[in-house]
């Protein structure tokens, strides 16, 4: 059976859009349905009160993704106190597709470790603002990216609520992002969980289809009471994400670096008001100002018939 | 004394199936090694006598309801106020190695027994289990504490002898 | 320039030599009639071109450094920034300023305005170059300016904002290329294409608004894609297209007043009586229009902090910051606008126009640059991103001048009725 996914839907309404000329914008209109997720899509339900900072996860990741070695040993602690630009802490890099960060956080015993990487959203941001159509929202979850049509626009960067996808700037001949794509080809394809899911020692993480991950997350609230702060986060935020957080009461997630001000549209809602015009203005203005022209120039005309006359 | 009695059993039993499974017990000195990050890691020596005594008996504390004692957590005694043990209380015998194996993931998320569902692996119910403890009563919770890293672990962490050689340029604010 | 034409000399601007009749040759033309010698002779007596001079000997290594290094090497390569300077300026300055081609041909061409006929090619060669200079700055930019071709032919990715300003900008640049063809065409005695362009010209103008209403707002509608970057008072899903568009009206006829200003002071030579004797009329007319622009924008910007209810948000620091760049960038310039109308002074307007500019460049800017990111911290540009900039600006300035000695622009063709 053949399936019909987002992109080639949108593919399928590229030939109507071809049709509607260079100016390219009556498909917008394929935008504008909402996509509410695959429904057998897997996530990746991540337990921060489980997480003891060891950055094995990370290790995983270095190993299964080839990537570089990195500056500092992947079991040296030190680079929790490591911070970029504006005293933020460590973000992921084209080097690194995941990333530990330690929080002490005041009136809490213990620090708080939070791994992240790509959140593989339901309606990515990424996806939708690329004008190459690189991204693709797989039906296992993953956000995927093919780096052999990337014009280097950086659009996807700018778009990513959660700052994750990152460029290759060193590169002169060949700049791709870089960024999670929760092991996709070695792994998810096949019914595996990320490397870093597998990796952990400590448990962090609970590999799933998403609709599992939810009611469990919500099971591990409820069965602890006291334990854990009520957001699940990623289940609603920026539309869902594939993958969602669990943090301690006592630890609340902006205070763990997590923005809990993106709301829980999709980042391509707040867009639509915009597309939601092109084909109004492609289809009135020429009627609207072709008659602007006529009544403005209504004299010259009657001027000159007369003249002929 | 019974109690004495059933962990003998229970360790003749763990050393029969354990080699395979994870747990080589060496049930004469009563001290395991646990190799659930084998390549990496060596095995950690586990001194079971010792830990027995630290919990006062209290096996629950770490095999839940499956040594015979009664289980701790509010919710497990929902079910398991009187369970007696079982044939398999050792780590292994519930926590599989590869949870996310096609077969487990099956078994685990097919299962109706809702606080099964997100069953640890082997080395996260290790971690889980001993690492709040020992943290609490300040014993040894650094990896390196237990652990000693072998030639595979440090080329997987990129330390010791595969470590990074240091740069000269910071130029490491992430941000840029 | 000016010391030849003390002396009595004339640029060409006629077909054929004055007296004979032998037809100037293309060299010539490309001289203004000047002898190679004294060619370079007003070259080098003009001190702009040794500032020109300069920024090349800097700027070009740079340049080339960025494409041999890679966009690392000219940037910071940030991750939390990933558009600077490039962008920052090039593409969401440059564009609105250029927004002159689109209006004059509508006036003048649409509307049957035919008192604005001697400032229209200038607003048609503003508009060109602008966007001829924003891909050429999109091409500094992109990580692989060689796929530009790929979202129109090769990857399509149509329902993303940029899918639209691509191929509007692309569609664009091509009219405004037809829109100057007659100007060339008379500079270079062809008949045929400026017929052409003639019967076609109302199609083209309704294709100018049309694509400039979308990808002027379009350039808004990108930072819709951030709403959790860009500080909200500058960011509204609602109405970000239409502050773009609407703006983009007055931030294109002000730069239409500087330009002229600039051409009447610089290249006065170059100028017709067409053109001086009527710019001071024009420019009280783009005075009106801009002011109705501004005014227009100002209501809509409140509306949109109204919509959204953000007027505590006034109060912070960032608040004060957005209050300054509307007093400056629209209050100020309205007021002004407003007073050179009263008193019909084109002076007083030239001046309010110089604001105006600067009031777009700051809202853009902010928009693109400082604003956004505003949780997290403040990115100054490398310094060799500010020299690329200056030397594609600088290009963009020469080609500009070049185009206005040569095209007949500033002054009527002789021999033939425009």
């Amino acid at each position: 059976m053949k399936k019909v996914n987002r992109r080639s839907f949108l593919k399928g309404g590229l030939v109507t859009g071809a049709a509607a000329l260079a100016v390219g914008s009556a498909k917008k209109a394929n935008a504008s349905g909402s996509f509410g997720g695959y429904p057998d899509s897997m996530g990746v339900l991540v337990d921060m009160t489980k997480c003891i900072g060891c950055r094995t996860c990370e290790a995983a990741c270095n190993k299964e993704q080839n990537l570089p070695k990195p500056d500092k040993p992947f079991d040296d602690k030190s680079v929790f106190e490591e911070h970029r630009h504006g005293g933020l802490p460590r973000r992921t890099t084209e080097k690194a597709y995941t990333v530990v960060n330690r929080y002490e956080i005041k009136g809490r015993e213990h620090p708080l470790f939070r791994k992240f990487q790509c959140n593989h959203c339901q309606e990515p941001a990424c996806l939708t603002s690329c004008f190459v159509n690189a991204y693709t929202k797989t039906p296992e979850g993953a956000v995927i990216y093919d780096e052999t049509v990337c014009v280097g626009c950086r659009t996807c960067m700018v778009a990513c609520p959660f700052y994750v996808p990152a460029y290759t700037f060193s590169s002169a001949i060949n700049p791709v992002v870089k960024k999670c794509i929760m092991c996709y080809d070695t792994r998810l394809k096949f019914g595996r969980p990320p490397a870093c899911v597998e990796a952990c020692p400590s448990g962090v993480m609970v590999f799933g289809k998403r609709t599992d991950l939810i009611s469990l997350a919500h099971k591990r609230i409820e069965d602890h009471p006291g334990e854990y702060n009520h957001h699940v986060y990623g289940e609603k935020d920026v539309g869902g994400t594939s993958w969602m957080y669990l943090t301690s009461e006592d630890a609340p997630f902006d205070e763990i670096g997590f923005d809990t001000h993106l709301g829980t549209e999709p980042i391509i809602n707040y867009v639509k008001e915009f597309l939601a015009i092109v084909p109004m203005v492609l289809t009135i203005w020429p009627a609207l100002f072709t008659g602007f022209h006529l009544l403005a120039t209504r004299k010259d005309t009657i001027k000159n018939d007369e003249g002929e006359k | 004394m019974g109690m004495k009695k059933k962990k003998l059993i229970g360790f003749a039993l763990m050393a029969a199936l354990a080699s395979p499974l994870g747990l080589v017990g060496v049930a004469t000195s009563e001290v395991l090694e646990l190799d659930s990050l084998k390549n990496l890691y060596g095995g950690v020596s586990f001194d079971h006598d010792m830990h027995i005594e630290m919990v006062s008996d209290n096996c629950s504390k770490c095999h839940h309801h499956t040594a015979g004692t009664e289980a701790e957590g509010p919710l497990c005694i929902t079910c398991h106020a009187n369970s007696p043990e079982t044939d398999d209380p050792t780590c292994s015998g519930c926590h599989e190695r590869d949870v996310f194996s096609a077969e487990n993931m099956k078994k685990s998320w097919g299962t109706d027994l809702l606080h099964h569902r997100s069953k640890p692996s082997l080395k996260a119910a290790f971690h889980q289990n001993c690492l709040i403890c020992h943290i609490d009563n300040d014993a040894p919770s650094g990896c390196s504490d237990c652990h000693t890293m072998t030639e595979v672990g440090e080329k997987f962490y990129d330390t010791g002898k595969h470590a990074p050689v240091p740069k000269a340029d910071a130029h490491g604010h992430g941000g840029h | 320039m000016k010391t030849f034409a003390k002396q009595g000399f004339e640029p060409v601007d006629t077909l054929q030599k004055p007296g004979v009749a032998v037809p100037w040759t293309f060299a010539e033309k490309m001289l203004l009639g000047l002898s190679p010698g004294d060619y370079v002779k007003q070259l080098v007596r003009n001190p702009l071109n040794w500032f020109f001079a300069l920024v090349y000997i800097i700027g070009v290594p740079v340049l080339l450094g960025r494409f041999y290094y890679g966009l690392g090497w000219a940037t910071h390569g940030s991750y939390d920034y990933p558009w600077g300077l490039f962008l920052g300026w090039g593409l969401f300055c440059m564009v609105p300023l250029s927004a002159s081609g689109f209006m004059l041909g509508t006036t003048v061409e649409l509307f049957g305005r035919k008192d604005f006929k001697p400032l229209e090619r200038l607003g048609l060669l503003n508009g060109l170059l602008g966007y001829l200079f924003a891909v050429v700055f999109l091409q500094v930019d992109l990580g692989q300016p060689w796929r530009l071709i790929y979202p129109m032919f090769v990857s399509l990715g149509p329902a993303a904002v940029l899918f639209l300003v691509a191929w509007h900008v692309a569609t664009y640049l091509s009219v405004q290329v037809a829109e100057l063809v007659p100007a060339a065409s008379e500079l270079m005695g062809w008949k045929a294409p400026k017929k052409m362009v003639k019967s076609i010209v109302l199609g083209l103008t309704v294709a100018g608004i049309i694509l400039s209403t979308l990808h002027q707002g379009a350039l808004g509608a990108l930072f819709t894609y951030a709403p959790g970057k860009v500080h909200p008072l500058w960011f509204s899903a609602q109405f970000q297209w239409f502050h773009f568009f609407c703006s983009s009206i007055f931030a294109g006829l002000s730069m239409l007043i500087v330009v002229s200003t600039l051409a009447k002071r610089f290249l006065g030579w170059r100028c017709d009586a067409n053109f001086t004797d009527n710019l001071d009329r024009i420019t009280l007319g783009l005075a009106k229009g801009c002011a109705l622009a501004l005014i227009t924008y100002l209501i809509i910007k409140m509306t949109a902090i109204a919509h959204d209810n953000e007027w505590g948000l006034l109060f912070t620091g960032w608040g004060q910051y957005y209050i300054f760049e509307i007093c400056f960038g629209v209050v100020l310039p309205l007021m002004l606008y407003a007073k050179a109308l009263r008193q019909k002074s084109a002076r007083i307007a030239r001046f309010a126009a110089i604001i105006a500019v600067l009031g777009i460049l700051l809202n853009r800017l902010n928009t693109a640059l400082i604003v956004f990111n505003y949780k997290l911290y403040q990115e100054i540009p490398h310094w060799r991103e500010v020299v690329i900039v200056i030397l594609v600006y600088s290009t963009y300035v020469i080609v500009y001048r070049a185009c206005l000695c040569r095209l007949p622009i500033l002054y009527t063709w002789k021999g033939e009725s425009r």
